[in-house]
């Protein structure tokens, strides 16, 4: 099965320390944690390499958008290339259907691999106790072989069916049943699966909840019930090599649950959509014709550590490269008003206000 | 003025009629509600003491805060505590309202959970059950006073923790019915009003026939509980408050008292502030005594009216004057002539001057010369 | 110049003795849980014979020793010495499907195992002060599923403790999340009853990598302990780094 991943990652593994790469898609990050790619290599270095192995990941979704589905996708199809097992739950009648269309990594890695660094360094910073491994992981990319640990996918071609018909994918409807027991139970098993392997973790595994609390779901209107499964999966994950995304419509949630929602979350990301041809934005917003949406970073995973992870920027722009690959960008605003975007006023509120709308200008 | 409820306290019930009762209330804005229960226990005990007050002891229901904690508490104050077997009794509300402690010492996991004190306690074990509270609180009371005569006071020192265990109507019966008590002098109760919805204060302060509130010097204009934007008013507000009672006295009229509260090393002071506010009058008075508002008719009335620029195109040829009399005008005229003419008729046979005086500062009409201070 | 920078937050609290409730409040933009690690490290002195119970619902221990290691302590070796134990209810439920009564049996449970471990460590001589961690109020509530008033039971409980052995109490919750009025008991109850409420807030120009936040110290001066009562108000700004914590006032920092 080892043999069928797209491009020689073995070659790589031996340049970057043996200890880097020893599960396929894992890295180790800060304080001995590892980290999983979540499939867009910009949001890796934006949250300084990854998703952290054992986090949960909350992403708000625009009501009006379908961007959280793009993240959800790189983050599914990326652990799938990486041959890891996956829980993908959704309030669709037939889950399985949406691995149909799941990104496929992009071919010429040529192209990829020249653009990438000058693109780094002009967009993108990260925290500053981040900087080394952001350097490492450039020098790492740059010596040609960037490693498997994270592809550029392309939107527009539909991974192959290889990757999902096997064992590894597990899919659930949380529309069927009244409640959350059951999505617990497979949540449950399936993590056992994989603290069951032995004792530290050899292989890592995503589940990708979408849409926990949609309308259609019987149990949308029971907050504890909800907030319960939230905590025993950060439980359930934290103790097993796993990282949990779920993604929600937060209109939908009471404002004091949203809040409590958020404090689950290990790391938050909010993603917005910006509105069709606003003359105001695109002239506040260079690029403003290339972006999709906007995607804002409120939480950074913090997992042994009790520093606060400062993002220089919160608010990103997403875009596609070459209408194939999702990019983020740091918002370049022209210089007419201070008072928006990646500034650090509204960075500050970042929960509920901005949540709102910081693009009401 | 805190004396006045000090002493109603201490004068207790009149034959037949109910227990006075005070409810204390504090919000987290200035909490030092405790502090001025702590306060009226004293002033009361003291009074007990003396043998000033009606009442013979004092049943303590305590349930925020450990019976161990009066015991220091009157031991501060310099009161006997070995004795006060003879005056107090504790009800402990606090260290097992729900009778864990017990499951645990029954299952084995915990020895003795329970703490001694020097004052004489009964432990409560199941808040819950609230009629037993209250006739363990009279029980209690019974062996303080001698069988039929003599009455006792009731502290309950959170009436919030009562609240969290039971429904507000079953509280407000166990009030109303240790106030209708006939052994019962009096009753003080704490209670932390933000803890609960607004009938909950409302319903105590029904139910009592004074209530001390303890509120914020400086209201905060904001409902948000936002701190570090005021230090200074917050650090003040764990130390001065303002006291506010409202009295309901016997005859049927209120005694509004507002006074200045300071936290003083264990105790409180109270103090009298002289500025009146007039609060009270404005909330019973009218703030405005004109009649502003129109009657039915009125209304219809100043309706009808037809205001200067209305008259025209109300049907009527539009008359802008020109400067010369046209030929309707002039009959009109004629008329309005004539009125004036008979006007003048009347008065003609006079020929009289009449002066009207510009001003009063004018003088009367005097001989003096105006221009003699005229210097030329 | 580090040592007196952390002594801002100490000296805003005051001098630790037995018998104090500390509550921690934070939010989703700053989070508050080095003040936990502060205490937890300074229950921990090498000097002291202290004990520590903490009842970890946000984190496994793994993380808690990692960040400890780095702040000079060692956890495990503090739980092999019988100072430090910690109660991992992580993955505690108060089972919801059998009704009521098994929901309050968790809790239950729970406080039976904080006792039994009180009544043991304050058993053994030697003076010292048990302290007791909580690390997130508002997960006991998910725990409880929502019955606030039994997490408030479970806290009144706790409080318990306090009058028998003296137990020091820390406390974290999120005051973010209780905005309605009929949340609001779980987060004023514990500040009536608290000595020193700690706040750790955004600062309102938003957060820097060089000021993480300001911390917000109402000490009440120990309404408990009669004699004292000299409350007062801190505010200063903190910076978080792995070791220790920088605090210092707005403007003073170098």
């Amino acid at each position: 099965m080892a043999s069928s991943r797209p491009r020689g990652g073995s070659f790589s593994r031996n340049i970057s320390s043996a200890a880097t790469t020893q599960i396929p898609g894992v890295k180790l990050g800060p304080n001995g944690t590892s980290f999983l790619s979540s499939g867009i290599p910009d949001l890796d270095q934006i949250l300084g390499g990854g998703f952290t192995l054992g986090s949960l990941v909350m992403v708000m979704e625009d009501p009006e958008a379908p961007h959280h589905m793009l993240l959800l996708r790189n983050f599914m199809s990326q652990g799938l290339i990486h041959k890891q097992t996956l829980l993908y739950a959704s309030p669709e009648r037939d889950p399985r259907g949406f691995l149909g269309t799941l990104p496929s990594p992009m071919a010429s890695k040529e192209e990829k691999s020249h653009e990438r660094p000058a693109e780094q360094d002009a967009n993108l910073r990260i925290a500053w106790q981040y900087k080394k491994y952001f350097g490492e992981q450039n020098s790492e990319g740059q010596r040609g072989g960037k490693a498997e640990y994270c592809n550029d996918f392309d939107l527009r071609k539909p991974l192959e069916r290889h990757f999902y018909s096997g064992q590894r994918v597990d899919c659930i409807s949380l529309r069927d049943s009244p409640n959350l027991a059951p999505l617990l139970e497979r949540c449950s098993t399936f993590s056992a699966q994989i603290a069951k392997s032995d004792d530290n973790i050899t292989c890592a595994s995503r589940i990708a909840i979408q849409s926990l609390c949609s309308p259609q779901c019987d149990f949308s209107d029971k907050d504890w019930e909800m907030l319960s499964f939230i905590r025993s999966l950060k439980g359930m994950v934290r103790s097993s090599g796993a990282v949990a995304v779920i993604s929600f419509p937060p209109s939908l949630v009471s404002p004091a649950f949203l809040k409590r929602w958020q404090h689950l979350a290990d790391t938050l990301i909010s993603v917005k959509a910006i509105p069709d041809e606003d003359k105001e934005l695109a002239k506040l917003l260079t690029g403003y014709q290339d972006m999709l949406g906007l995607l804002s970073v409120h939480k950074v995973a913090r997992i042994n550590t009790q520093v606060p992870a400062i993002l220089e920027a919160t608010t990103f722009s997403m875009k596609l490269r070459k209408r194939r690959a999702l990019v983020l960008e740091c918002l370049n605003q022209a210089p007419v008003d201070g008072s928006s975007g990646s500034s650090y006023g509204t960075s500050g509120s970042c929960s509920g206000s901005s949540k709102t709308g910081n693009l009401d200008f | 003025m805190a004396e006045t409820i000090c002493r109603a306290l201490r004068d207790g019930a009149f034959e037949g009629e109910h227990a006075p009762a005070l409810t204390i209330k504090d919000t987290i804005d200035t909490p030092l509600g405790s502090f001025v229960f702590n306060h009226i226990l004293t002033q009361l005990t003291a009074n007990i003491l003396a043998g000033k007050s009606q009442a013979r002891g004092v049943v303590l229901v305590a349930l925020s805060r450990p019976p161990s904690f009066y015991a220091e508490l009157l031991k501060d104050k310099g009161f006997d505590v070995s004795s006060s077997s003879k005056w107090l009794r504790v009800l402990d509300c606090y260290s097992d309202p729900l009778g864990w402690k017990n499951k645990l010492m029954e299952r084995g996991t915990v020895r003795n959970p329970y703490e001694e004190t020097l004052l004489k306690t009964s432990l409560c074990k199941n808040l819950k059950e609230l009629d037993k509270v209250l006739s363990s609180i009279i029980e209690l009371g019974k062996e303080i006073v001698e069988e039929g005569k003599g009455r006792f006071a009731v502290a309950i020192d959170s009436v919030s923790e009562v609240l969290r265990h039971s429904s507000l109507p079953s509280v407000a019966r166990i009030l109303s019915h240790l106030r209708s008590h006939d052994q019962v002098s009096c009753i003080f109760c704490l209670l932390h009003v933000d803890l609960h919805e607004a009938k909950v204060a409302a319903t105590l302060e029904y139910l009592s026939t004074m209530h001390a509130d303890v509120e914020p010097i400086v209201q905060r204009t904001n409902g948000q509980r936002n701190t570090s934007e005021d230090l200074p008013m917050v650090e003040q507000s764990f130390k001065i408050g303002k006291f506010h009672v409202r009295f309901k006295r016997r005859n049927g009229r209120v005694r509004v008292m507002r006074e200045e509260l300071y936290v003083e090393g264990s105790g409180i002071k109270i103090t009298e502030v002289s500025s009146e506010d007039g609060f009270t009058a404005q909330s019973l008075v009218p703030k405005v005594q004109f009649n502003l508002d129109l009657s039915e008719k009125e209304r219809l009335d100043r309706a009808k009216v037809v205001l200067p620029f209305e008259h025209q195109g109300t049907g009527k040829p539009i008359q802008i004057y020109d400067g010369r009399k046209s030929l309707n005008e002039s009959e009109n005229e004629e008329k309005q002539a004539s009125v004036e003419k008979l006007q003048t008729t009347e008065d003609s046979g006079r020929g009289e001057i009449i002066y009207f005086r510009d001003s009063d500062d004018e003088m009367p009409d005097s001989d003096e010369d105006p221009d003699d201070d005229l210097d030329i | 110049m580090d040592n007196s920078r952390a002594n801002l937050l100490e000296e805003a609290v005051g001098i630790s003795k037995g018998g104090r409730v500390v509550v921690v409040e934070d939010c989703v933009e700053t989070s508050g849980a080095f003040v936990l690690h502060h205490f937890l490290k300074r229950s921990l002195y090498p000097d002291t014979s202290d004990v520590v119970i903490f009842i970890a619902f946000a984190h496994p221990f793994s993380h808690y020793e990692r960040i400890l290691r780095k702040m000079g302590c060692n956890l495990t070796v503090h739980r092999k010495t019988h100072r430090f134990v910690f109660l991992d209810m992580l993955t505690l439920e108060c089972p919801d499907r059998n009704g009521k009564e098994t929901r309050q049996d968790g809790l239950l449970a729970l406080y039976g195992e904080i006792e039994k471990a009180v009544e043991i460590y304050s058993s053994l001589e030697g003076s010292r002060t048990i302290t007791i961690m909580i690390d997130d109020i508002s997960l006991i509530e998910v725990a409880a599923n929502g019955l606030s008033n039994h997490v408030l039971d479970f806290l009144h409980y706790c409080y318990t403790l306090k009058a028998k052995y003296g137990c020091s109490f820390v406390t974290l919750n999120h005051e973010d999340i209780y905005s309605s009025a009929n949340t609001l008991p779980l987060i004023l109850q514990p500040e009536y009853l608290a000595d020193v409420i700690i706040k750790a807030e955004p600062l309102a120009t938003g957060l820097a990598s060089d000021v993480h936040g300001q911390l917000t110290v109402l000490n009440k001066g120990s309404v408990c302990d009669l004699g004292d009562s000299s409350s007062k108000v801190r505010n200063f700004h903190f910076r978080v780094k792995e070791n220790i914590v920088d605090y210092f006032y707005p403007g003073t920092q170098t």
